[in-house]
Formats: C-alpha cells, sequence, structure tokens
C-alpha cells in the first residue's frame, strides 16, 4: 500500500487540456508551443526555435484561451489544468493576420529574387493566414541589403524579420556573441559588432533558423532554386561526431547539407566544415570510370570489369606467394557493411593477415571544440577498429613498410579515403606505394599522383550517400545511411567489390538504378524544416 | 483645492539638504519604521491603498507581496526615468526634496527585507541627478545608509544609475535589462520582477512618488493617509499640468480631485479668448477626452478607467481650440516611432505606419480609408506584444480619430488643417 502511495507521489502532475478541441495530457510546465510540437499541430511562429531560448517577440504564435479577453503568445504560455487552446478560432486566425502583416509591410517582397522563396516562413504562413491585399500604401523602410556578416554568411536587413534567432544562436549555442540588433524600432538590424566577422565554425546554422531570407549562405546561394531540392536523410562523413543531416540534390548533384534534428547527437545544429563535406560527392570531383595505369599509360575501363581483372591477378598472386603476398590498407571513412566483407575476403578467402590501418590525424583524434566538431576525421573509426579487432588484425604500418621494402607484398589493394583533404599524407604514401608492382586503389574521388605509381589500378566506390550501411560514431552509437542518391552510376560499393576479388559472379549491372532514383525528375513541393 | 501633504515643505530653503529636511521633521519617519516589524510595515501601506504612481496604478503593498519567501537577496529599485510625455512630477521631488525619497527608499526596502536599491534617474535629468547623488552622500555620512542604519542592525546600500534617455527604460522589465547593462528591452512576463527581475533576483520597482509617499504611511498611518482622496484611489498626487493654460506647473491634489477644477483653479484657466477643446489626463499614452468628458472627470484612477482612459503618471495636458488634432497626433506617433524598442513585431512596425498614416493626411496625400486605417492598426496593436508602449502609441491614435475625426476628414478632403487653415499639400511640394 505504501509503495502505491509512494508511486503516486512519484507521479508527475500531467494537466489535461484541449488543443483545437482536441483533448490532451502533457506534462506539468509544458508551455503551449511545446503541446503544439509533441501533439504536431501545426502552430504559426518565427521566432520560436526548440533549440533556443524564448524571445516571444514575433507575436505569430497567438491562441485564443478560452476565458483570456486577449490572445495569448503559445510559447510562453504554461499550460495549467481544463486550458481550452485554440489557434484555429477566428479570434486567434485574426491575431496571426495581423502579426503577419506587421512583419510584411516593411519587408521588400523580393521573392523572384531571393533564395529563401520556397522555404519562406513568410511565404508559407501569408498561404495559410493571409492571402489579402495589402494596406501598406506609404513608403517602406530602406535598409542595408548584401552586408558581408563573415566567410560564409550574406545578410540582408531589409528582408530580416528581427526574429533574433540568430542573434539566440550566436549568444546560447556557439557562444560567440558575434550578432546583435542595433537600433531602435523599425530602424532595427541585425549586425556584427564594428564589423567584426562572423566567422565561427557553426556560423551557417544562422541561415537554417533565419525563418526567411535574411540570412543566406555564400556557399547556396543562387545555385539552385529550393524547389526543384529533394532531400534525404543521410550523416555527416566530416568527423567522427556522425550529425545527422539533410542532403539536398537534384539530377545536378549535391547542392547542400543541413543539419537534421536528433537529440543523441547533434541537437538542431551541424558545423560549417562539415557542410563542406558534400563538395566532393559530386561528379566533378569523382572517379566515374575504372582506371588503369600501367607503364606510364592510363586506360579507361568499367569498375566491375576492372574488379574481376584484379580477381584474377590476386588469384595469380595468390598461386604464386601465398595469401601473404596480398596486402591491404584500410582508412576509416567506409561502413561496417564494408569492412566486414573485404575483411572476410582477406582473412578467409586470401588467408592474409596483411591489414593496415592507415591513421590520418592521430595526434587530434581527441580534440572537441566542445559543440559538434572533433578532431577524428572520419565517420568510422569506432567502426574500423572493432572490424580489426575481431578478425585479429594487428599489424603496425611500420610493418607494413618493412615487408614493402622486403618485396614481399606483390599487391597492395588500398581502400583509399572518400575525403582526401583530411589526408593530407596521401602523396607520401603513394610514394611508399611505388615499390610495390601491383597497387589497387579502391577510391570515390579522383587522386592525384596516382599516375606516378608504376602500376595502379583504380576502380571507383560508392560515397556515403549512394550506399546503404552503418558507421559507429565517436560514443559508439550505431547510425544508419541509405541511399539518397546516385551520382555515380558505375561505382560499386566495398561489398560488391569483395565480392568480385573473390571471383564470384555477382548480380551487378551498372546500369540498375538505385532504389529512389526514378522520382528524380519529379519537382517535390518542399518544405523547409521549422 | 491644492493639498500640500508631500509637497508641504518643498518651497522650503534648504529642504533638499540634510539639515533643512531633518529640521522639518525628516528621517524621523525611518526612525519609526526600523521600530516596527516589516510585515507591519507592508501591512500598513497594504491598508493606506496607495497606488502605484508611475502610471499603472497598482497597489503598492500588494506588489510587495508578491516577493517570495525564499531567503533569496531582493533589490528594490526607483523608476526615476519619467519619460511619459507631459509628465515632470518626479523632477520636482527629486530637486526639492530628494531626502523624502531615500527616506521612503529606506522604508521600503527595510520591509521588504532589501540590502540593495538602485535610483534609475532618466538620462537627460543632469540636474535632479546631482541632487539626489549629493543627498545620498549625506544619507551615508550620517549613518542612514549602510551597515546597521540607526542602530538597528539593518543594513543597506544605494546607489544611482542612469539611463541613456530611452524612454522604454521606464518600463519596469526595459529599465532592468538597461540596469543590467543590456540594450534597454523589456523582458518576456513571465516571470515577473517580483519573481525574478535584476540579475534574475525577486525585485521590486517603485514610481519616486510612490516612495515618497510610503514616508506618510508611516508618519500618520494608514486611517489618516485615506482621508484623502477616494475609496479606491485615496491619498493626493502630484499633477503635472501643461500645455494651454495660465499656470502650468506640478499640483498636489486630492485624488478624485475635478479635473476642470485643476484646469480653471489651480492652473489659472485658459488663456482670454480660447476654448477648451480637450485634455489628456494622465500621459501622452492615455486616451484623450473631448471637453463633454473633460468637465465631467475626476482625477482618480476609476473615474477616468470608466471614461476608457487612465490616470496614468498624472501628467495633464490642456488642449485649446487653436490646435489641430491631426497635428497633434503627427506629434505624438513621431515620438512612439521613435521609441519602439523593436522588439515585438506589431510595436516595431505598427507605429511606424501610424506616422506615416498621419503624415501622409498631414501632407495632403491622405485618403479617406486611411483614418480608417489608423484606427483598425492601432487596435491590432494593442495587448498583443511584451510592454505596454504598443498600447501606450495605439491608444492616443485610437482615440484622436473617434474623437476628433471630423478634423481628420477636414484635413484629408481640403488638403489643410480645420484649425490651422495651414495648406501642408502646398507647403510639401
Amino acid at each position: 500500500m505504501f509503495e502505491k502511495v509512494a508511486q503516486k507521489l512519484k507521479e508527475p502532475l500531467m494537466p489535461k487540456c484541449t488543443i483545437n478541441g482536441k483533448e490532451i495530457e502533457v506534462k506539468d510546465g509544458t508551455t503551449i508551443m511545446e503541446a503544439f510540437y509533441q501533439k504536431e499541430v501545426p502552430i504559426a511562429h518565427y521566432c520560436y526555435h526548440p533549440g533556443l531560448s524564448i524571445a516571444g517577440v514575433c507575436r505569430l504564435c497567438m491562441v485564443e484561451i478560452e476565458g483570456m479577453p486577449r490572445t495569448q503568445i503559445a510559447c510562453n504560455t504554461k499550460i495549467t489544468e481544463g486550458m481550452k487552446i485554440s489557434n484555429v478560432s477566428d479570434k486567434a486566425k485574426d491575431s496571426v493576420k495581423w502579426a503577419l502583416d506587421f512583419h510584411l509591410i516593411n519587408h521588400p517582397l523580393d521573392c523572384p529574387i531571393c533564395d529563401q522563396a520556397g522555404e519562406c516562413g513568410l511565404q508559407e504562413q501569408y498561404m495559410h493566414f493571409g492571402k489579402y491585399e495589402p494596406e501598406m500604401g506609404q513608403g517602406k523602410v530602406k535598409k542595408r541589403k548584401v552586408v558581408d556578416l563573415g566567410e560564409r554568411v550574406v545578410l540582408d536587413t531589409e528582408r530580416c524579420i528581427l526574429c533574433s534567432r540568430c542573434v539566440r544562436f550566436t549568444d546560447e549555442v556557439s557562444k560567440t556573441n558575434e550578432l546583435g540588433i542595433f537600433n531602435r524600432g523599425d530602424r532595427s538590424e541585425v549586425g556584427t559588432f564594428q564589423d567584426k566577422p562572423l566567422n565561427n565554425n557553426y556560423s551557417v546554422n544562422t541561415v537554417d533558423i533565419c525563418p526567411v531570407g535574411a540570412l543566406t549562405a555564400k556557399d547556396f546561394r543562387f545555385k539552385q532554386r529550393v524547389w526543384l531540392l529533394k532531400n534525404r536523410e543521410s550523416i555527416c562523413t566530416g568527423c567522427s561526431t556522425g550529425c545527422n543531416v539533410n542532403v539536398y540534390f537534384n539530377k545536378g548533384g549535391v547542392y547542400r547539407l543541413k543539419p537534421k534534428y536528433n537529440s543523441d547527437v547533434n541537437g538542431h545544429w551541424m558545423c560549417d566544415k562539415g557542410r563542406d563535406t558534400y563538395k566532393h560527392l559530386n561528379v566533378e570531383a569523382r572517379l566515374t570510370k575504372g582506371k588503369k595505369t600501367e607503364e606510364g599509360k592510363t586506360t579507361e575501363c568499367d569498375a566491375g570489369e576492372l574488379a574481376k581483372q584484379t580477381a584474377q591477378l590476386i588469384e595469380k598472386i595468390k598461386k604464386e606467394g601465398g595469401g601473404d603476398s596480398i596486402g591491404l590498407i584500410v582508412t576509416a571513412q567506409y561502413s561496417n557493411e564494408e569492412y566486414a566483407a573485404m575483411f572476410e575476403l582477406f582473412k578467409i578467402k586470401l588467408g592474409s593477415n596483411n591489414v593496415f590501418y592507415w591513421i590520418n590525424n592521430q595526434k587530434t583524434f581527441e580534440a572537441f571544440d566542445g559543440l559538434l566538431y572533433r578532431g577524428d576525421k572520419n565517420p568510422n573509426t569506432k567502426g574500423l577498429l572493432r572490424a580489426l579487432s575481431k578478425c585479429k588484425f594487428d599489424q603496425t604500418w611500420d610493418k607494413l613498410e618493412e615487408k614493402i621494402k622486403a618485396k614481399q607484398l606483390k599487391i597492395v589493394v588500398v581502400l583509399g579515403p572518400e575525403n582526401q583533404e583530411v589526408y593530407p599524407d596521401i602523396s607520401e604514401k603513394l610514394k611508399l606505394l611505388n615499390s610495390v608492382d601491383n597497387v589497387v586503389w579502391l577510391t570515390t574521388n579522383q587522386v592525384l599522383g596516382t599516375e606516378l605509381l608504376k602500376s595502379c589500378w583504380q576502380i571507383p566506390v560508392k560515397s556515403t550517400i549512394e550506399k546503404s550501411g552503418t558507421y559507429i560514431n565517436f560514443k559508439g552509437l550505431e547510425q544508419k545511411i541509405k541511399p539518397v542518391t546516385n551520382i555515380v552510376s558505375g561505382a560499386l560499393t566495398l561489398t560488391e567489390a569483395a565480392a568480385l576479388f573473390a571471383g564470384d559472379e555477382i548480380p551487378f549491372d551498372s546500369k540498375t538504378p538505385v532504389k529512389g532514383e526514378r522520382v528524380w525528375n519529379e519537382f517535390f513541393h518542399h518544405r523547409g524544416d521549422l | 483645492m491644492e493639498v500640500k501633504h508631500l509637497t508641504e515643505h518643498y518651497d522650503k530653503d534648504g529642504y533638499a539638504t540634510i539639515k533643512g529636511y531633518q529640521k522639518l521633521g525628516g528621517y524621523e519617519n525611518l526612525k519609526k519604521a526600523l521600530k516596527m516589524k516589516p510585515l507591519d510595515i507592508i501591512n500598513e501601506v497594504k491598508a493606506s491603498g496607495l497606488r502605484g504612481r508611475g502610471g499603472a496604478g497598482f497597489p503598492t503593498g500588494v506588489k510587495w507581496g508578491f516577493l517570495p519567501n525564499n531567503g533569496e537577496p531582493r533589490y528594490l529599485l526607483c523608476n526615476a526615468d519619467e519619460g511619459e510625455p507631459g509628465t515632470y512630477k518626479d523632477r520636482l521631488m527629486m530637486e526639492r526634496a530628494p531626502h523624502q525619497l531615500i527616506e521612503g527608499m529606506i522604508i521600503s526596502a527595510f520591509a521588504i527585507g532589501s540590502p540593495k536599491s538602485y535610483i534609475y534617474i532618466r538620462g537627460e535629468y543632469f540636474y535632479p541627478k546631482s541632487i539626489v547623488e549629493k543627498a545620498l552622500r549625506e544619507a551615508y555620512d550620517n549613518g542612514l545608509l549602510g551597515k546597521n542604519i540607526l542602530g538597528s542592525g539593518f543594513n543597506h546600500d544605494m546607489d544611482i544609475y542612469s539611463g541613456a534617455g530611452a524612454y522604454i527604460c521606464g518600463e519596469e522589465t526595459g529599465m532592468i535589462s538597461s540596469l543590467e547593462g543590456k540594450k534597454g528591452q523589456p523582458k518576456l512576463k513571465p516571470p515577473f520582477p517580483a519573481i525574478q527581475g535584476y540579475l534574475g533576483k525577486p525585485t521590486i520597482v517603485n514610481n519616486v512618488e510612490t516612495l515618497a509617499a510610503v514616508t506618510l504611511v508611516i508618519r500618520d498611518g494608514a486611517a489618516a493617509f485615506r482621508k484623502q482622496g477616494t475609496e479606491k484611489s485615496p491619498g493626493t498626487k502630484l499633477f503635472s499640468l501643461s500645455g494651454n493654460v495660465v499656470k502650468p506647473g506640478n499640483y498636489e491634489v486630492p485624488l478624485g480631485y475635478k479635473l476642470i477644477d485643476l484646469i480653471n483653479i489651480e492652473g489659472g484657466g485658459l488663456k482670454p479668448g480660447r476654448k477648451l477643446k480637450a485634455v489628456i489626463p494622465g500621459g501622452s499614452s492615455a486616451k484623450i477626452l473631448n471637453k463633454e468628458e473633460s468637465e465631467k472627470a475626476t482625477l482618480d484612477y476609476e473615474c477616468l478607467a470608466q471614461m476608457d482612459t487612465m490616470l496614468g503618471s498624472g501628467a495633464v495636458i490642456v488642449i485649446d481650440d487653436t490646435n489641430c488634432m491631426v497635428d497633434l497626433l503627427g506629434v505624438l506617433m513621431h515620438f512612439y516611432h521613435h521609441e519602439s524598442c523593436g522588439q515585438c513585431t506589431p510595436c516595431r512596425e505598427g507605429t511606424g505606419w501610424l506616422e506615416k498614416l498621419v503624415n501622409g493626411i498631414k501632407s495632403g496625400q491622405g485618403k479617406l480609408q486611411d483614418i480608417d486605417l489608423i484606427e483598425t492598426v492601432a487596435r491590432n496593436m494593442c495587448g498583443r506584444t511584451i510592454c505596454a508602449l504598443s498600447d501606450a502609441a495605439a491608444f492616443p491614435a485610437m482615440s484622436f480619430v473617434l474623437k476628433f475625426r471630423d478634423e481628420f476628414e477636414f484635413f484629408v478632403r481640403e488638403g489643410r488643417s480645420k484649425i490651422k487653415g495651414t495648406s501642408y499639400a502646398k507647403m510639401h511640394h
């Protein structure tokens, strides 16, 4: 009996209320806005952001509460027992309509040339609450345009609705405090102190959370209309944090990455460096065909074909010198499944223990900026280490150098890095490999310098956004990646490559579209985040 | 009739110095208060019915009662950021009787148990500030501030802070932001200052006149304080009379006094040949009263609330028949447009819009629907922002258009002022 009472006392208060006529129960202390979020009832708002403090300034989230003479803001009003809340009543709608009108009277309405068009909060709410003839017949307030805020962000103060999300972001999240709102009244402008630039590693988050076209990313602006882009989830490969991202792409390639909310990993944010990782995924940077360099001559061929030739070569070398003459160099940039396939091939099929871990920047591995950015610039170091220890591959890099010098290795297969920028020692490694007779380099991207090798076959492999698999992040969280789009259709995954190296006939057809590719050409009506 | 309670000795030389003040009974109330229990003081103030003299008219004792009893340090702030157009009573009080304020503050601080208080003086009030500073030094020198005040064991420190001259810093949370060293912008409520105010600690903000009046409550007791004024608006209050009267100035009269008497008796009436047209009874944010309403109105919270306006800060602005209402509204709208802090969208954008609409009419470019639009825009600015500045801008706009519509319509039709005859349109081109 006492247990029951104790349980009862432990139970948190759960006030009941109704939202648009539907009864719900929420935790004590929940604001109306949070309740709308939890129950996924749409509510208009600009200044509220779940990752930031409450500002309560846009006055768009007005709701009618039974018994209260005036409409209230949802973001700063806590739910109490029996509250009857509506954001669809005429009174609430009228409040929102007027709040929106106040936002628009001095807005330049330059949607045709605005990058935000298509994912703009003003456009969206206007379609819900507006659709009226504008009553503002007076001149608009003129403010600064094309203000260069820093390396990555451009500001248009006329488009700005002064929701203060960006200011709160630099105050509360990046804690760099670059931004502020200067001046008063309708002369208020977002700006930086004494034009000190906004150059922190999280600056583009301000662009993401800007509900209008005031802050735009230099990297993305004027590149593509957002309604011509589709987005799918993926994982950022920039470092071992493994931020969840949305990849925005169309048949022209990938245009940008935006953070996707994950409370366990990255919250609402991602870093600027991570946003650059899409660049090496596009076709311009990629290896699109198999490349054979032999005695200074390069010929191109199909990836699958080249893999089959590699299989024959491996078999020949194995017959002559046994498994010990075959080597594998691995980087921590591939998925767990790919390591499993490759390692199985080497351990069981080829009987080789010559697996060497190419570590890029170990000195900074433990570095962390306190928010998201980590020194380990690989998405799957944990996964690789796990796979290596499972297969008991424990040879050090010195051993590799020794074996190359002793001419023990007749062929070396390299699982080259997807992001070569974080492997600054790549040319050094090439020099080392120059004394190996046969080098098979599996890579997503063109590798500069491989033509210097006596003999090098380069096989194009699929990048993070073209394959399925899992990565394990710094804290051991296993995260899934799914095919987002297909950029190099002839490329192999390492799993496929391993099968082909083993001499298996796999149903590999370079023309098979990746699931989801069919919808490329359809224009989706796109809704921006929040 | 003028009743001099607060201002009894204001015209005496040396009253601003501690010697002069003490000679006339100064700091006796403090001695008396320090012997009382703090709760008894709060209850006495509650019983006196003293209402906030800054504008909102909230019962002072009740406000003090909101403080949580959690042992956290609490602050007492004196709002001397007298910015409401037409108001200049606090200036007089600080110039003539700074010790009255300081005494009232120490008593109030003792009652609420506050170890630290600030006087936030309006940025432009250089002279009053210098006088209060001097008085503060005298108070410290005489053991009235600091440790163990008058041997009572009560410690209290007081300081002066000056803003940069923004109207919005007179709003209590705007003032707190400014005092914290931030941009003077009102804070979102809840939490209210009594729970989380200055530096996140419980804070009481009271007007200069309110704090000074606490000395009267202690001196005479709640019952005597209630002898003046009305049931719901007890006591006397200073009114800053300005505009088209013969003798503008600060007058202390009991609440409930007839507005027209204040104008005609204390103010000496209008200039010869002029006729009363309108009165703004409680500072520029109050809705305007026309002639008939002004003649009926009494100066107390309830009567003016009934007439859909407010007592506000007690700034009575008298307008005679030589004034053009379109012109006047233009002045007011310019003020609020200039002073909006820019946080909340309806106020930031609405104040500018209202000014543009009135200026449009004044420049001869107005349309008849603009008059309705002024009313609509103003109505939609009311009650939808963090603080009351938006309402303060909307109230005059709505009431001017409602009560003097003919002047606005005339301006639109004729392109010139009905009163002054000036053609702004011609001036404009």
